[in-house]
């Protein structure tokens, strides 16, 4: 009986809410008729809806929705195999890890776009130098996020491992990538935001195919219409992938939650 | 008395764990010094005494986890360097022993993979494991069970290791008297049923002398052996009855004030 | 006299140098207009903190970051404050903080150029919506968890609603909040310099672009280099900050 009230109670919330950002956008619609702001600047909801049908059925918005996507596709991928496996052997031999981990936390904060010029200064401005750019920067987050998830194994699971005779691979597979998952999750996190925000840059920096090339040239012809259909755009990309890594946490972190 | 009993450990008296001269040095300072004994097949050895003397370490000295610094360690003649698969620890962080991204089933599956039991013959065998124990619920992550059956569990994934020793440290010193003395009863039967050889450490006197064939105490800093006693009582053991028997009091008293003595 | 491990992680970055001498010279990298050896990069290094452009592409680059941060940081702790206090608020706004918290700080920068041109506004603009998320994020989170029993003590008290924010919720969640403070802090870094390298022309980012490309590679690694120790130094300084401050009381979830 009560969970039933509260579930009810959640989907009305949502229900308000959904209601106050549309508010929200009447209010934004509304400030563009009255012509508050110049339209050069701030167009309404509804001529940046209009872009954006138009882009897709007449333009190439969907070309460059694909550019975007796929940097991003890439980055993560390479981001992941590589992280995760550097991170698992750096992070389970506490032998390495004195020697390595000091530098990976100065380079911590470093802001991964300084590595761009450098990359540029190899590749120039070519779509290898994007690849690689966001490869290695979306790296760098699951990297760490590994090795502190790895460094961070219970010993007594290893006492049970040397207990049993588990094979080094079934030590790493069955004990250490289980018990650093949360760790990695949360890096994954961090790594598909970088790719995203990378992928961007480089594509504007390159004139690369993607939507950081598209808001680039709609904001240099002043169609502020298309620039903010390809902002939204962008928006709706990042909320989607962080929709995509909160539902594996769920599905692969089950056993975090229950018990509490 | 039932056909559970065990024969008279004397019957068996195949030497398996050995301690000779073994003394074992940490962070500059020596842990036990000079221990000497010797756990018989089948035999139910209690170690106790109070914290800090070392009990831990001679437990973990048996198990291969670590290497003493002089004289050995054997099991079955031969030296343990390293832990072996058929001898299964019981820790006492039960918790931390499990792993908590597995169910119930999983963690006991954990052993048999390791064994290279094939897919097939494992399921049933974990239900055998877990229905012995008394855990009906195999799909419960440790996260969703209280602390007896946290141990249970692990008490089950080191029977699938079909051990022929058991190294148990302080299993019930986190749970309550309740549970604790259902699982000392587990205990009893599983390694009647079995025959393994157990080595048990405990700072519960009572524990020690209602399990075993013999308690040793050890003394502190360093840790040696100050006392050891044979347990002449009754088994199947029980609760209610052993505990008033009269040989039960008598060595109760001797070990409590060995302990006093030692604590001194 | 420094412990085994200071030994140790130091010997990865001194072979690196080391490594990087020996192959430049042997390469003779002098022709290589993307890579220099460590000797030249010190020597680039010395001569643009001789001619000032270190002293003022730093100060610029922290300039826009710590404006962004007061700024960004300060609206998103007011209305953090506001969400955490005001649940029924925090729920009506869900949708739309949801929608647009995703999009990356980078993507509205073609919006602010146009409005606001090249410059430091442009920057500190970015910076502050930049900023904002995290701040608001986190100190919701820390308000929300203010220990339950402390708002008992508050109504039981019969405080007012300001003076339960003033006096009891905000010393509560300060440790937190700081935190939240030190990690935008470090965002504010990255995205200063992502804004410059992608077109502002001002700043530590924009200096390492120009040396790129005017093949100076030695000047661009300098940057890079000076670039990574302010980035290490502004985290160290916050950290110690932190732990003088509060303690344990503030290192309970270091969000990554």
């Amino acid at each position: 009986m009560n969970a039933a009230v509260t579930m009810r109670a959640a989907i009305l919330w949502r229900i308000a809410s959904f209601g106050v950002a549309a508010g929200l956008v009447m209010l934004w619609q509304a400030i563009a008729d009255a012509r508050l702001v110049s339209p050069v600047f701030l167009p309404g909801p509804d001529r940046a809806w209009n872009a954006l049908v138009r882009g897709v059925t007449d333009g190439d918005l969907v070309a460059k929705i694909l550019g975007t996507v796929e940097h991003m596709a890439f980055g993560w991928l390479f981001a992941s195999f590589v992280g995760i496996a550097l991170g698992a052997l750096i992070g389970s031999s506490p032998r390495v890890r004195p020697y390595i981990v000091p530098t990976l936390e100065f380079l911590r904060p470093l802001p991964v776009s300084a590595l761009i010029p450098v990359f540029i200064a190899f590749f120039g401005l070519t779509q290898a130098m994007a690849l690689s750019v966001i490869g290695f920067g979306a790296m760098w987050p699951m990297l760490l996020a590994t090795v502190h998830g790895f460094a961070a194994v219970e010993p007594r699971l290893y006492e049970v491992a040397r207990s049993l005779h588990l094979s080094r691979a079934a030590v790493i597979f069955k004990i250490g990538l289980p018990s650093a998952s949360p760790d990695i999750l949360a890096g994954m996190r961090l790594s598909v935001t970088v790719a995203l925000i990378l992928s961007v840059v480089c594509e504007l920096l390159a004139g690369l195919d993607g939507l950081g090339h598209w808001i680039l040239l709609s904001a240099r012809t002043f169609r502020s219409a298309d620039l903010f259909a390809g902002v939204i755009l962008l928006g709706v990309i990042g909320y989607l992938t962080a929709v995509a890594v909160a539902w594996a946490e769920r599905r692969l972190l089950v056993w975090r939650a229950s018990g509490h | 008395m039932t056909a559970a009993a065990r024969p008279a450990p004397a019957q068996a008296a195949r030497p398996m764990i050995t301690f000779q001269n073994t003394s074992i040095e940490l962070g500059g300072k020596v842990i036990v010094e000079n221990l000497n004994f010797t756990v018989r097949q089948g035999e139910f050895v209690c170690i106790i005494g109070a914290s800090g003397c070392g009990k831990t370490t001679a437990l973990r000295l048996a198990a291969g986890l670590y290497q003493p610094s002089q004289g050995a360690v054997t099991f079955d003649g031969k030296p343990m360097q390293a832990p072996r698969r058929d001898i299964a620890i019981i820790f006492q962080d039960y918790g931390k022993a499990l792993l908590p991204w597995r169910t119930a089933s999983g963690n006991v599956s954990l052993a048999l993979e390791a064994a290279g039991v094939p897919k097939g013959k494992r399921v049933a065998r974990i239900t055998e494991l877990l229905d012995k124990v008394g855990l009906p619920d195999h799909g419960k992550y440790p996260a969703e069970m209280s602390g007896g059956m946290q141990q249970r569990l692990q008490i089950a994934r080191c029977l699938a290791q079909d051990p022929v020793a058991l190294l148990m440290d302080e299993p019930f010193g986190a749970l309550d008297a309740m549970t604790r003395q259902g699982l000392q009863d587990e205990v009893l039967s599983l390694v009647a049923a079995s025959g393994a050889t157990v080595l048990f450490v405990t700072h519960d006197l009572e524990e020690a002398i209602y399990l075993g064939d013999r308690v040793i105490g050890l003394l502190a800093h360093p840790g040696r052996i100050g006392i050891e006693v044979k347990v002449d009582l009754p088994r199947p053991r029980d609760q209610l009855t052993t505990r008033e028997h009269p040989e039960f009091l008598r060595l109760r008293r001797e070990l409590f004030d060995f302990i006093k003595f030692a604590e001194s | 006299m420094p412990s085994a491990e200071t030994w140790k992680g130091l010997a990865l970055p001194v072979v690196l140098i080391v490594a990087g001498e020996i192959a430049g010279r042997m390469a003779n990298l002098t022709d290589i207009d993307s890579l220099a050896p460590p000797s030249s990069i010190l020597l680039a290094f010395i001569e643009a903190v001789r001619d000032g452009s270190v002293l003022t592409t730093t100060r610029d680059t922290l300039f826009t970051a710590f404006t962004g941060l007061a700024i960004g940081g300060a609206v998103g702790l007011l209305i953090g404050i506001l969400l955490g206090v005001l649940p029924a608020a925090d729920r009506l706004m869900e949708v739309s903080i949801e929608s647009i918290r995703p999009i990356p700080s980078i993507a509205i920068l073609p919006i602010v150029l146009i409005a606001l041109g090249f410059g430091y506004r442009l920057e500190i603009a970015i910076i502050s919506f930049a900023c904002m998320w995290p701040l608001l994020i986190l100190t919701r989170a820390a308000v929300r968890g203010v220990e339950p029993r402390l708002m008992e003590v508050s109504r039981a008290l019969r405080l007012s609603p300001a003076a339960r924010v003033f006096k009891i919720v905000i010393p509560a969640a300060l440790p937190r909040i700081f935190v939240a403070f030190r990690l935008a802090a470090g965002i504010a870094l990255i995205v200063s310099v992502t804004v410059e390298i992608a077109i502002n022309p001002l700043g530590l980012g924009h200096a390492l672009m120009v040396a790129q490309q005017a093949l100076r590679p030695d000047l661009m690694l300098a940057y890079l280099v000076w670039l990574g120790i302010v980035g290490w130094g502004l985290n160290a300084l916050l950290l110690l900050a932190q732990n003088r401050l509060f303690g344990r009381a503030a290192s309970v979830e270091d969000v990554r």
